[in-house]
Protein backbone atom coordinates (compact mmCIF):
# COMPACT_ATOMS: atom_id res chain seq x y z
CA UNK A 1 0.00 0.00 0.00
CA UNK A 2 0.99 3.66 -0.24
CA UNK A 3 2.34 5.35 2.82
CA UNK A 4 0.09 5.63 5.84
CA UNK A 5 -1.96 8.87 5.94
CA UNK A 6 -0.42 11.71 7.92
CA UNK A 7 -3.17 11.54 10.54
CA UNK A 8 -2.30 7.91 11.28
CA UNK A 9 1.41 8.74 11.38
CA UNK A 10 0.68 11.51 13.87
CA UNK A 11 -1.22 9.07 16.05
CA UNK A 12 1.71 6.63 16.04
CA UNK A 13 4.16 9.39 16.96
CA UNK A 14 1.97 10.62 19.83
CA UNK A 15 3.18 8.98 23.05
CA UNK A 16 -0.30 9.33 24.59
CA UNK A 17 -1.99 7.31 21.85
CA UNK A 18 -3.32 3.93 22.91
CA UNK A 19 -1.85 1.30 20.56
CA UNK A 20 -3.25 -2.22 20.56
CA UNK A 21 -2.07 -5.17 18.48
CA UNK A 22 -4.49 -8.02 17.85
CA UNK A 23 -3.35 -11.42 16.67
CA UNK A 24 -4.99 -14.83 16.50
CA UNK A 25 -3.78 -18.26 17.55
CA UNK A 26 -4.00 -21.48 15.54
CA UNK A 27 -7.64 -21.99 16.58
CA UNK A 28 -8.64 -18.44 15.69
CA UNK A 29 -8.77 -17.20 19.29
CA UNK A 30 -7.98 -13.48 19.36
CA UNK A 31 -5.30 -12.01 21.58
CA UNK A 32 -4.83 -8.26 22.11
CA UNK A 33 -1.78 -6.54 23.62
CA UNK A 34 -0.63 -2.93 24.12
CA UNK A 35 2.29 -1.80 21.95
CA UNK A 36 3.48 1.48 23.43
CA UNK A 37 6.74 1.53 21.47
CA UNK A 38 5.14 1.26 18.02
CA UNK A 39 7.06 3.34 15.49
CA UNK A 40 7.13 3.95 11.76
CA UNK A 41 10.32 3.06 9.91
CA UNK A 42 11.76 5.14 7.04
CA UNK A 43 10.37 2.66 4.52
CA UNK A 44 6.83 3.01 5.90
CA UNK A 45 6.80 -0.30 7.74
CA UNK A 46 5.80 -0.44 11.40
CA UNK A 47 8.08 -1.70 14.17
CA UNK A 48 7.63 -2.57 17.82
CA UNK A 49 9.55 -4.46 20.46
CA UNK A 50 8.46 -7.82 21.87
CA UNK A 51 9.60 -8.25 25.47
CA UNK A 52 8.99 -11.99 25.79
CA UNK A 53 9.84 -14.80 23.40
CA UNK A 54 7.17 -17.02 24.97
CA UNK A 55 4.29 -14.54 24.91
CA UNK A 56 1.07 -15.46 23.13
CA UNK A 57 1.51 -12.41 20.94
CA UNK A 58 4.95 -13.55 19.85
CA UNK A 59 3.79 -17.07 19.11
CA UNK A 60 0.86 -15.74 17.09
CA UNK A 61 3.12 -13.38 15.16
CA UNK A 62 5.51 -16.20 14.28
CA UNK A 63 2.57 -18.25 13.02
CA UNK A 64 1.27 -15.27 11.03
CA UNK A 65 4.65 -14.72 9.38
CA UNK A 66 5.07 -18.38 8.53
CA UNK A 67 1.57 -18.86 7.16
CA UNK A 68 1.01 -15.44 5.60
CA UNK A 69 -1.74 -14.31 8.00
CA UNK A 70 -2.73 -10.77 8.90
CA UNK A 71 -2.61 -8.91 12.19
CA UNK A 72 -4.37 -5.73 13.25
CA UNK A 73 -3.33 -2.57 15.07
CA UNK A 74 -5.78 -0.14 16.65
CA UNK A 75 -4.67 3.39 17.51
CA UNK A 76 -6.73 5.90 19.48
CA UNK A 77 -5.80 9.26 20.98
CA UNK A 78 -7.43 11.28 23.76
CA UNK A 79 -9.68 13.15 21.30
CA UNK A 80 -11.10 9.88 19.99
CA UNK A 81 -9.31 9.91 16.67
CA UNK A 82 -9.02 6.21 15.84
CA UNK A 83 -7.23 4.32 13.09
CA UNK A 84 -7.09 0.63 12.29
CA UNK A 85 -4.11 -0.75 10.40
CA UNK A 86 -4.10 -4.24 8.96
CA UNK A 87 -0.84 -5.76 7.87
CA UNK A 88 1.40 -8.79 7.80
CA UNK A 89 4.45 -9.54 9.92
CA UNK A 90 7.45 -9.30 7.60
CA UNK A 91 10.43 -9.72 9.87
CA UNK A 92 11.46 -10.59 13.43
CA UNK A 93 14.85 -9.07 14.28
CA UNK A 94 16.75 -10.23 17.34
CA UNK A 95 20.18 -9.05 16.25
CA UNK A 96 21.66 -6.05 14.50
CA UNK A 97 21.26 -2.26 14.72
CA UNK A 98 17.44 -2.11 14.70
CA UNK A 99 17.17 -4.65 17.50
CA UNK A 100 19.87 -2.92 19.51
CA UNK A 101 18.08 0.43 19.28
CA UNK A 102 14.86 -1.03 20.70
CA UNK A 103 16.76 -3.13 23.23
CA UNK A 104 18.60 -0.16 24.68
CA UNK A 105 15.38 1.86 24.83
CA UNK A 106 13.64 -0.94 26.71
CA UNK A 107 16.53 -1.23 29.17
CA UNK A 108 16.49 2.51 29.68
CA UNK A 109 12.77 2.43 30.35
CA UNK A 110 12.43 -0.66 32.52
CA UNK A 111 15.81 -1.07 34.18
CA UNK A 112 18.69 -3.49 34.56
CA UNK A 113 16.70 -6.73 34.64
CA UNK A 114 14.43 -5.92 31.70
CA UNK A 115 14.33 -8.04 28.56
CA UNK A 116 13.59 -7.53 24.92
CA UNK A 117 13.28 -10.70 22.86
CA UNK A 118 13.05 -9.10 19.43
CA UNK A 119 11.61 -6.44 17.18
CA UNK A 120 8.71 -7.12 14.85
CA UNK A 121 8.33 -5.40 11.49
CA UNK A 122 4.80 -5.20 10.09
CA UNK A 123 4.06 -4.28 6.48
CA UNK A 124 0.78 -2.30 6.44
CA UNK A 125 -1.64 -3.46 3.77
CA UNK A 126 -4.77 -1.54 4.65
CA UNK A 127 -5.62 1.45 6.83
CA UNK A 128 -9.04 2.65 7.99
CA UNK A 129 -10.06 5.78 9.80
CA UNK A 130 -12.29 4.45 12.59
CA UNK A 131 -12.94 7.80 14.26
CA UNK A 132 -16.62 7.99 15.26
CA UNK A 133 -17.60 11.03 13.17
CA UNK A 134 -15.81 9.72 10.10
CA UNK A 135 -17.37 6.28 10.36
CA UNK A 136 -20.84 7.74 11.03
CA UNK A 137 -20.65 9.78 7.85
CA UNK A 138 -19.53 6.74 5.84
CA UNK A 139 -22.25 4.52 7.27
CA UNK A 140 -24.98 7.07 6.72
CA UNK A 141 -24.02 7.35 3.08
CA UNK A 142 -23.68 3.60 2.54
CA UNK A 143 -26.56 2.39 4.72
CA UNK A 144 -29.18 5.16 5.04
CA UNK A 145 -31.88 2.61 5.97
CA UNK A 146 -30.01 1.57 9.11
CA UNK A 147 -30.83 4.86 10.88
CA UNK A 148 -33.43 5.15 13.64
CA UNK A 149 -36.16 7.67 12.96
CA UNK A 150 -35.16 9.60 16.08
CA UNK A 151 -32.05 10.89 14.41
CA UNK A 152 -31.87 14.50 13.29
CA UNK A 153 -30.66 13.53 9.84
CA UNK A 154 -33.86 11.47 9.28
CA UNK A 155 -36.56 13.48 10.99
CA UNK A 156 -36.88 17.10 11.92
CA UNK A 157 -37.35 17.19 15.63
CA UNK A 158 -39.26 20.15 17.03
CA UNK A 159 -37.17 21.92 19.63
CA UNK B 1 16.35 -45.40 -3.86
CA UNK B 2 13.15 -47.22 -3.12
CA UNK B 3 9.62 -46.21 -4.05
CA UNK B 4 9.05 -44.76 -0.57
CA UNK B 5 12.19 -42.69 -0.66
CA UNK B 6 11.86 -40.09 -3.42
CA UNK B 7 14.29 -37.24 -3.02
CA UNK B 8 11.74 -34.42 -3.20
CA UNK B 9 12.95 -30.87 -3.71
CA UNK B 10 11.85 -27.62 -2.12
CA UNK B 11 8.79 -26.92 -4.29
CA UNK B 12 7.51 -30.47 -4.11
CA UNK B 13 7.75 -30.41 -0.33
CA UNK B 14 5.98 -27.07 -0.13
CA UNK B 15 3.08 -28.65 -2.01
CA UNK B 16 3.15 -31.91 -0.04
CA UNK B 17 3.34 -30.27 3.42
CA UNK B 18 1.19 -27.12 3.37
CA UNK B 19 1.08 -27.14 7.18
CA UNK B 20 4.87 -26.88 7.40
CA UNK B 21 6.31 -23.34 7.18
CA UNK B 22 7.72 -22.77 3.71
CA UNK B 23 10.44 -20.61 5.15
CA UNK B 24 11.68 -23.48 7.28
CA UNK B 25 11.77 -25.82 4.29
CA UNK B 26 13.99 -23.19 2.69
CA UNK B 27 16.16 -23.17 5.79
CA UNK B 28 16.56 -26.96 5.76
CA UNK B 29 17.21 -26.89 2.02
CA UNK B 30 19.96 -24.29 2.49
CA UNK B 31 21.81 -26.74 4.73
CA UNK B 32 21.41 -29.61 2.26
CA UNK B 33 22.48 -27.56 -0.79
CA UNK B 34 24.93 -25.14 0.83
CA UNK B 35 25.11 -21.34 0.51
CA UNK B 36 27.88 -19.14 -0.90
CA UNK B 37 28.16 -15.35 -0.93
CA UNK B 38 28.68 -13.27 -4.07
CA UNK B 39 31.50 -10.69 -4.08
CA UNK B 40 28.85 -7.98 -3.76
CA UNK B 41 27.36 -9.66 -0.71
CA UNK B 42 30.78 -10.05 0.89
CA UNK B 43 31.43 -6.34 0.34
CA UNK B 44 28.02 -5.49 1.78
CA UNK B 45 28.64 -7.73 4.79
CA UNK B 46 31.95 -5.97 5.42
CA UNK B 47 30.26 -2.57 5.21
CA UNK B 48 27.63 -3.72 7.71
CA UNK B 49 30.28 -5.05 10.12
CA UNK B 50 29.19 -8.63 9.52
CA UNK B 51 32.42 -10.02 8.11
CA UNK B 52 35.72 -10.14 9.93
CA UNK B 53 38.99 -11.07 8.27
CA UNK B 54 40.86 -13.07 10.89
CA UNK B 55 44.62 -13.04 10.48
CA UNK B 56 46.52 -16.29 10.21
CA UNK B 57 47.93 -15.61 13.69
CA UNK B 58 44.41 -15.21 15.07
CA UNK B 59 43.30 -18.61 13.85
CA UNK B 60 46.60 -20.46 14.10
CA UNK B 61 47.18 -21.04 10.40
CA UNK B 62 49.19 -19.43 7.62
CA UNK B 63 46.44 -17.73 5.66
CA UNK B 64 43.87 -15.24 6.87
CA UNK B 65 40.29 -16.43 7.00
CA UNK B 66 37.00 -14.54 6.59
CA UNK B 67 34.70 -15.09 9.54
CA UNK B 68 31.05 -14.29 9.04
CA UNK B 69 28.71 -12.91 11.69
CA UNK B 70 25.86 -14.90 10.17
CA UNK B 71 22.72 -14.32 8.15
CA UNK B 72 19.16 -14.84 9.13
CA UNK B 73 15.83 -15.17 7.41
CA UNK B 74 12.89 -12.82 7.96
CA UNK B 75 11.59 -14.90 10.86
CA UNK B 76 14.89 -14.68 12.74
CA UNK B 77 15.95 -18.24 11.93
CA UNK B 78 19.48 -18.70 10.69
CA UNK B 79 20.56 -19.34 7.14
CA UNK B 80 22.30 -22.70 7.31
CA UNK B 81 24.71 -24.22 4.84
CA UNK B 82 27.47 -21.63 5.43
CA UNK B 83 29.69 -23.65 7.79
CA UNK B 84 32.99 -22.82 6.04
CA UNK B 85 32.46 -19.19 7.05
CA UNK B 86 32.40 -20.01 10.77
CA UNK B 87 35.32 -20.91 12.96
CA UNK B 88 33.87 -24.13 14.29
CA UNK B 89 33.87 -26.03 11.05
CA UNK B 90 36.19 -27.41 8.40
CA UNK B 91 36.03 -26.14 4.83
CA UNK B 92 35.01 -29.17 2.78
CA UNK B 93 31.46 -30.52 2.50
CA UNK B 94 29.50 -32.85 0.30
CA UNK B 95 26.24 -31.08 -0.50
CA UNK B 96 23.34 -32.03 -2.70
CA UNK B 97 21.80 -30.08 -5.61
CA UNK B 98 22.58 -26.53 -6.72
CA UNK B 99 24.23 -24.25 -4.21
CA UNK B 100 22.26 -21.19 -3.09
CA UNK B 101 23.89 -17.76 -3.37
CA UNK B 102 23.49 -14.67 -1.22
CA UNK B 103 23.69 -11.55 -3.34
CA UNK B 104 23.05 -7.89 -2.61
CA UNK B 105 20.90 -5.61 -4.74
CA UNK B 106 20.46 -1.92 -3.89
CA UNK B 107 21.71 -2.49 -0.37
CA UNK B 108 19.35 -5.39 0.39
CA UNK B 109 20.56 -8.96 0.51
CA UNK B 110 18.72 -11.96 -0.87
CA UNK B 111 19.06 -15.70 -1.01
CA UNK B 112 19.12 -16.68 -4.67
CA UNK B 113 18.07 -20.04 -6.07
CA UNK B 114 19.82 -19.83 -9.44
CA UNK B 115 18.91 -16.40 -10.76
CA UNK B 116 15.77 -16.06 -8.67
CA UNK B 117 15.76 -14.15 -5.38
CA UNK B 118 13.70 -16.36 -3.05
CA UNK B 119 14.08 -14.81 0.42
CA UNK B 120 15.42 -11.58 1.82
CA UNK B 121 18.18 -12.24 4.35
CA UNK B 122 19.81 -10.04 6.95
CA UNK B 123 23.39 -9.99 8.18
CA UNK B 124 24.41 -10.15 11.81
CA UNK B 125 27.35 -8.15 13.13
CA UNK B 126 30.45 -10.17 13.95
CA UNK B 127 31.34 -10.29 17.65
CA UNK B 128 32.99 -7.11 18.92
CA UNK B 129 35.78 -9.03 20.68
CA UNK B 130 37.06 -10.53 17.41
CA UNK B 131 40.43 -9.01 16.61
CA UNK B 132 41.16 -8.13 20.23
CA UNK B 133 43.79 -9.81 22.39
CA UNK B 134 44.10 -10.53 26.08
CA UNK B 135 46.87 -8.87 28.12
CA UNK B 136 48.85 -12.05 27.56
CA UNK B 137 48.49 -11.61 23.80
CA UNK B 138 46.03 -14.44 23.19
CA UNK B 139 43.48 -13.72 20.42
CA UNK B 140 40.15 -13.46 22.21
CA UNK B 141 38.37 -15.22 19.35
CA UNK B 142 40.51 -18.23 20.15
CA UNK B 143 39.22 -18.33 23.72
CA UNK B 144 35.59 -17.67 22.89
CA UNK B 145 34.22 -17.92 19.37
CA UNK B 146 30.65 -17.74 18.12
CA UNK B 147 28.31 -19.62 15.85
CA UNK B 148 24.70 -18.57 15.53
CA UNK B 149 25.06 -14.88 16.20
CA UNK B 150 23.70 -15.03 19.74
CA UNK B 151 25.62 -18.15 20.74
CA UNK B 152 29.08 -18.07 22.30
CA UNK B 153 31.25 -21.10 21.74
CA UNK B 154 33.83 -22.27 24.24
CA UNK B 155 35.84 -25.24 23.12
CA UNK B 156 37.40 -26.75 26.20
CA UNK B 157 39.58 -28.78 23.87
CA UNK B 158 39.06 -30.61 20.64
CA UNK B 159 40.87 -33.81 21.37
CA UNK B 160 38.74 -36.94 21.67
CA UNK B 161 39.91 -40.27 23.03
CA UNK B 162 37.68 -42.07 20.58
CA UNK B 163 39.65 -40.52 17.73
CA UNK B 164 42.94 -41.44 19.39
CA UNK B 165 41.69 -45.05 19.46
CA UNK B 166 40.49 -44.71 15.84
CA UNK B 167 37.02 -45.36 17.16
CA UNK B 168 35.53 -41.96 16.41
CA UNK B 169 31.90 -41.48 15.50
CA UNK B 170 31.74 -41.90 11.74
CA UNK B 171 30.11 -38.52 11.00
CA UNK B 172 32.53 -36.56 13.22
CA UNK B 173 35.16 -34.07 12.07
CA UNK B 174 35.78 -32.60 15.51
CA UNK B 175 39.59 -32.68 15.78
CA UNK B 176 40.07 -31.40 12.21
CA UNK B 177 38.40 -28.08 12.89
CA UNK B 178 40.01 -24.66 12.82
CA UNK B 179 41.03 -24.16 16.43
CA UNK B 180 43.17 -26.77 18.06
CA UNK B 181 43.23 -26.93 21.85
CA UNK B 182 44.72 -29.69 23.96
CA UNK B 183 43.02 -30.71 27.21
CA UNK B 184 44.18 -28.93 30.33
CA UNK B 185 43.31 -25.30 31.12
CA UNK B 186 46.21 -23.68 33.01
CA UNK B 187 45.52 -20.78 35.37
CA UNK B 188 46.86 -18.45 32.67
CA UNK B 189 44.37 -19.93 30.18
CA UNK B 190 41.57 -19.38 32.64
CA UNK B 191 42.71 -15.78 33.18
CA UNK B 192 42.57 -15.34 29.40
CA UNK B 193 39.10 -16.85 29.37
CA UNK B 194 37.83 -14.55 32.08
CA UNK B 195 39.36 -11.48 30.45
CA UNK B 196 37.79 -12.48 27.14
CA UNK B 197 34.37 -13.09 28.68
CA UNK B 198 34.50 -9.74 30.47
CA UNK B 199 35.14 -8.13 27.08
CA UNK B 200 32.48 -10.24 25.33
CA UNK B 201 29.77 -9.11 27.73
CA UNK B 202 30.42 -5.44 26.93
CA UNK B 203 28.60 -6.13 23.65
CA UNK B 204 25.17 -5.15 24.90
CA UNK B 205 22.15 -7.01 23.58
CA UNK B 206 24.22 -9.50 21.63
CA UNK B 207 24.50 -12.67 23.67
CA UNK B 208 21.91 -15.05 25.08
CA UNK B 209 23.55 -18.49 24.99
CA UNK B 210 26.89 -20.19 25.58
CA UNK B 211 27.83 -23.69 24.61
CA UNK B 212 30.66 -25.51 26.36
CA UNK B 213 32.01 -28.31 24.23
CA UNK B 214 34.76 -30.91 24.47
CA UNK B 215 35.68 -34.32 23.15
CA UNK B 216 35.46 -37.43 25.27
CA UNK B 217 38.40 -37.67 27.66
CA UNK B 218 38.68 -40.99 29.43
CA UNK B 219 41.62 -40.19 31.70
CA UNK B 220 41.44 -39.55 35.43
CA UNK B 221 40.90 -41.57 38.61
CA UNK B 222 37.57 -42.65 37.16
CA UNK B 223 36.82 -42.56 33.43
CA UNK B 224 35.86 -39.04 32.30
CA UNK B 225 37.05 -37.49 35.60
CA UNK B 226 39.55 -35.24 33.83
CA UNK B 227 36.89 -34.14 31.34
CA UNK B 228 34.63 -33.22 34.23
CA UNK B 229 37.51 -31.34 35.88
CA UNK B 230 37.93 -29.19 32.77
CA UNK B 231 34.23 -28.32 32.74
CA UNK B 232 34.45 -27.43 36.43
CA UNK B 233 37.37 -25.07 35.74
CA UNK B 234 35.48 -23.29 32.97
CA UNK B 235 32.22 -23.12 34.91
CA UNK B 236 34.06 -21.69 37.91
CA UNK B 237 35.62 -19.03 35.68
CA UNK B 238 32.27 -18.18 34.12
CA UNK B 239 30.75 -17.81 37.59
CA UNK B 240 33.34 -15.12 38.28
CA UNK B 241 32.44 -13.32 35.06
CA UNK B 242 28.71 -13.47 35.72
CA UNK B 243 28.99 -13.00 39.50
CA UNK B 244 26.32 -15.67 39.98
CA UNK B 245 26.11 -19.16 41.45
CA UNK B 246 24.49 -20.60 38.34
CA UNK B 247 25.82 -20.46 34.80
CA UNK B 248 23.17 -20.42 32.09
CA UNK B 249 25.17 -22.35 29.54
CA UNK B 250 24.57 -25.51 27.61
CA UNK B 251 27.07 -28.23 28.18
CA UNK B 252 27.69 -30.85 25.51
CA UNK B 253 29.69 -33.58 27.17
CA UNK B 254 30.32 -37.29 27.58
CA UNK B 255 27.98 -39.52 29.55
CA UNK B 256 28.93 -38.97 33.16
CA UNK B 257 28.19 -40.81 36.37
CA UNK B 258 25.78 -39.38 38.93
CA UNK B 259 28.71 -38.29 41.11
CA UNK B 260 30.34 -36.48 38.20
CA UNK B 261 27.10 -34.71 37.33
CA UNK B 262 26.72 -33.55 40.93
CA UNK B 263 30.23 -32.10 40.74
CA UNK B 264 29.20 -30.14 37.67
CA UNK B 265 26.01 -28.91 39.29
CA UNK B 266 27.96 -27.75 42.32
CA UNK B 267 30.26 -25.86 39.94
CA UNK B 268 27.27 -23.95 38.54
CA UNK B 269 26.04 -26.09 35.63
CA UNK B 270 22.33 -25.69 34.91
CA UNK B 271 22.01 -28.00 31.91
CA UNK B 272 23.56 -31.13 30.53
CA UNK B 273 23.49 -33.00 27.25
CA UNK B 274 25.17 -36.34 26.63
CA UNK B 275 24.34 -37.16 23.01
CA UNK B 276 23.01 -40.54 21.97
CA UNK B 277 23.56 -39.64 18.27
CA UNK B 278 21.70 -42.65 16.79
CA UNK B 279 18.99 -44.81 18.35
CA UNK B 280 19.03 -48.17 16.60
CA UNK B 281 21.27 -50.47 18.65
CA UNK B 282 23.18 -52.06 15.77
CA UNK B 283 23.64 -48.75 13.99
CA UNK B 284 24.80 -47.13 17.23
CA UNK B 285 27.49 -49.79 17.53
CA UNK B 286 28.54 -49.32 13.89
CA UNK B 287 28.45 -45.51 13.80
CA UNK B 288 29.69 -44.78 17.34
CA UNK B 289 32.31 -47.46 18.10
CA UNK B 290 34.00 -45.34 20.77
CA UNK B 291 30.80 -44.78 22.70
CA UNK B 292 30.04 -48.46 22.31
CA UNK B 293 33.37 -49.42 23.83
CA UNK B 294 33.19 -46.74 26.56
CA UNK B 295 30.72 -47.95 27.98
CA UNK B 296 27.95 -48.94 25.66
CA UNK B 297 24.62 -47.61 24.47
CA UNK B 298 22.77 -48.43 27.68
CA UNK B 299 25.33 -46.52 29.76
CA UNK B 300 24.82 -43.38 27.60
CA UNK B 301 21.04 -43.74 27.89
CA UNK B 302 21.15 -44.25 31.67
CA UNK B 303 23.36 -41.21 32.11
CA UNK B 304 20.87 -38.95 30.32
CA UNK B 305 17.97 -40.34 32.34
CA UNK B 306 19.82 -39.95 35.65
CA UNK B 307 20.67 -36.36 34.73
CA UNK B 308 16.97 -35.41 34.84
CA UNK B 309 16.93 -36.16 38.57
CA UNK B 310 19.90 -33.85 39.05
CA UNK B 311 19.25 -30.97 36.64
CA UNK B 312 15.47 -31.26 36.25
CA UNK B 313 13.00 -31.63 33.39
CA UNK B 314 13.72 -29.24 30.55
CA UNK B 315 17.38 -28.99 31.55
CA UNK B 316 18.67 -32.20 29.96
CA UNK B 317 18.86 -32.95 26.24
CA UNK B 318 20.16 -35.68 24.04
CA UNK B 319 20.85 -35.15 20.38
CA UNK B 320 20.37 -37.30 17.30
CA UNK B 321 22.50 -36.73 14.24
CA UNK B 322 19.58 -36.73 11.85
CA UNK B 323 20.25 -38.80 8.76
CA UNK B 324 23.22 -40.93 9.86
CA UNK B 325 20.89 -43.86 10.35
CA UNK B 326 20.47 -43.86 6.55
CA UNK B 327 24.19 -44.28 5.80
CA UNK B 328 25.03 -47.46 3.93
CA UNK B 329 25.54 -50.36 3.81
CA UNK B 330 24.00 -50.98 7.24
CA UNK B 331 21.62 -48.04 7.55
CA UNK B 332 17.89 -47.84 6.84
CA UNK B 333 16.90 -47.76 3.20
CA UNK B 334 13.77 -45.64 3.49
CA UNK B 335 12.75 -42.42 5.19
CA UNK B 336 9.87 -44.19 6.92
CA UNK B 337 12.11 -46.81 8.51
CA UNK B 338 14.71 -44.26 9.57
CA UNK B 339 12.15 -41.96 11.15
CA UNK B 340 10.32 -44.81 12.86
CA UNK B 341 13.55 -45.71 14.62
CA UNK B 342 14.78 -42.22 15.49
CA UNK B 343 11.41 -40.94 16.65
CA UNK B 344 11.00 -44.08 18.76
CA UNK B 345 14.24 -43.13 20.49
CA UNK B 346 13.19 -39.50 20.76
CA UNK B 347 9.90 -40.50 22.36
CA UNK B 348 11.65 -42.82 24.78
CA UNK B 349 13.81 -39.95 26.01
CA UNK B 350 10.96 -37.41 26.06
CA UNK B 351 8.82 -39.77 28.13
CA UNK B 352 11.65 -39.80 30.69
CA UNK B 353 12.04 -36.01 30.78
CA UNK B 354 15.07 -35.80 28.48
CA UNK B 355 14.48 -33.32 25.65
CA UNK B 356 15.31 -34.94 22.32
CA UNK B 357 16.87 -32.68 19.70
CA UNK B 358 18.37 -33.34 16.27
CA UNK B 359 20.88 -31.74 13.98
CA UNK B 360 21.09 -32.27 10.25
CA UNK B 361 23.89 -34.63 9.38
CA UNK B 362 26.50 -32.90 7.24
CA UNK B 363 29.16 -34.73 5.28
CA UNK B 364 32.24 -32.88 6.54
CA UNK B 365 35.88 -33.20 5.52
CA UNK B 366 37.71 -35.44 7.93
CA UNK B 367 34.78 -37.65 8.82
CA UNK B 368 34.62 -41.34 7.92
CA UNK B 369 31.31 -40.92 6.10
CA UNK B 370 32.76 -38.08 4.00
CA UNK B 371 35.67 -40.22 2.85
CA UNK B 372 33.23 -43.04 2.06
CA UNK B 373 31.31 -40.71 -0.31
CA UNK B 374 28.06 -41.43 1.47
CA UNK B 375 24.81 -39.78 0.32
CA UNK B 376 22.97 -37.27 2.47
CA UNK B 377 19.51 -38.16 3.74
CA UNK B 378 16.66 -36.66 1.68
CA UNK B 379 15.37 -33.19 2.51
CA UNK B 380 11.96 -34.69 3.31
CA UNK B 381 13.53 -36.79 6.06
CA UNK B 382 14.76 -33.63 7.81
CA UNK B 383 11.38 -31.93 7.47
CA UNK B 384 9.59 -34.88 9.02
CA UNK B 385 12.19 -35.27 11.75
CA UNK B 386 11.88 -31.62 12.75
CA UNK B 387 8.12 -31.97 12.82
CA UNK B 388 8.20 -35.23 14.77
CA UNK B 389 10.57 -34.02 17.44
CA UNK B 390 8.71 -30.76 18.00
CA UNK B 391 5.46 -32.73 18.34
CA UNK B 392 7.10 -34.82 21.08
CA UNK B 393 8.15 -31.70 22.99
CA UNK B 394 4.53 -30.63 22.91
CA UNK B 395 3.15 -34.06 23.78
CA UNK B 396 5.41 -34.41 26.82
CA UNK B 397 5.19 -30.73 27.87
CA UNK B 398 8.94 -30.49 27.58
CA UNK B 399 10.86 -27.41 26.57
CA UNK B 400 14.40 -27.48 25.25
CA UNK B 401 14.85 -23.75 25.71
CA UNK B 402 18.60 -24.02 26.09
CA UNK B 403 18.64 -25.41 22.56
CA UNK B 404 16.13 -22.97 21.14
CA UNK B 405 16.05 -21.83 17.50
CA UNK B 406 18.55 -19.06 18.17
CA UNK B 407 21.29 -21.41 19.25
CA UNK B 408 20.37 -24.72 17.66
CA UNK B 409 19.80 -25.31 13.94
CA UNK B 410 16.50 -27.19 14.08
CA UNK B 411 14.57 -25.90 17.11
CA UNK B 412 12.32 -23.62 15.06
CA UNK B 413 8.95 -25.37 15.21
CA UNK B 414 8.92 -25.14 19.01
CA UNK B 415 8.28 -21.42 18.53
CA UNK B 416 4.66 -22.33 17.84
CA UNK B 417 4.05 -23.82 21.28
CA UNK B 418 6.62 -22.11 23.46
CA UNK B 419 3.84 -20.09 25.13
CA UNK B 420 2.30 -23.23 26.62
CA UNK B 421 5.18 -25.53 27.64
CA UNK B 422 5.64 -25.68 31.43
CA UNK B 423 7.99 -28.67 31.88
CA UNK B 424 5.63 -30.14 34.46
CA UNK B 425 5.24 -33.90 34.37
CA UNK B 426 2.17 -35.04 32.47
CA UNK B 427 0.39 -38.37 32.24
CA UNK B 428 2.40 -40.81 30.18
CA UNK B 429 5.76 -39.45 31.26
CA UNK B 430 7.92 -41.14 33.90
CA UNK B 431 10.26 -38.40 34.98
Amino acid sequence: MDRLPQEALNLIKNSETIKILTTVDEDGNPHAAFREDLTVQDDGNLAFGEPFEGSQTNVNLVRSLWFDKKVELTLRDRSGTTFQIIGKPYRYAHSGPLFKKFYLAEREKRGADSELAGVWIIKPEEVRNETYDVRKKEEDEKHPFFRHFDRASVRKVKS
Amino acid sequence: MSEQNHDLGFQQLVEKYPDFPQLLIRKLDSEVRGVVMSERAIKQAQEEGALFIASGADVGQEASRPVFGGAFFRDGSWVLGMEPMFLQFPEGYTRKGNTYTIDTIDGRSWLFDGKTPVEEVFFAPYPAHFGKKTRRGTPMMKMVSARFPGLLFIYLYNRCCFWADQMQCKYCSFPTRVFKRKPGFSQEDLDDLQETMDEVLKDTGKWMNIVLLAGSELSGPAPFDNEVAEYVKVLTTLKKTFGTEKVYAKMVASAFSRDQMLRLKDAGATTYQPHIEVWDKKLFEWICPGKTKYFGRQYWIDSALAAVEIFGRGRVCTQFVGGVEMMQPYGFKTIDEALASTLEGAEFFASHGVGPIAIMHRLETGSVFYTQHQKLAPLEYHLRLMKGISALHRKYNLSVDFNNYRCHPTGDLDRLHTAHITNELIAGGTS
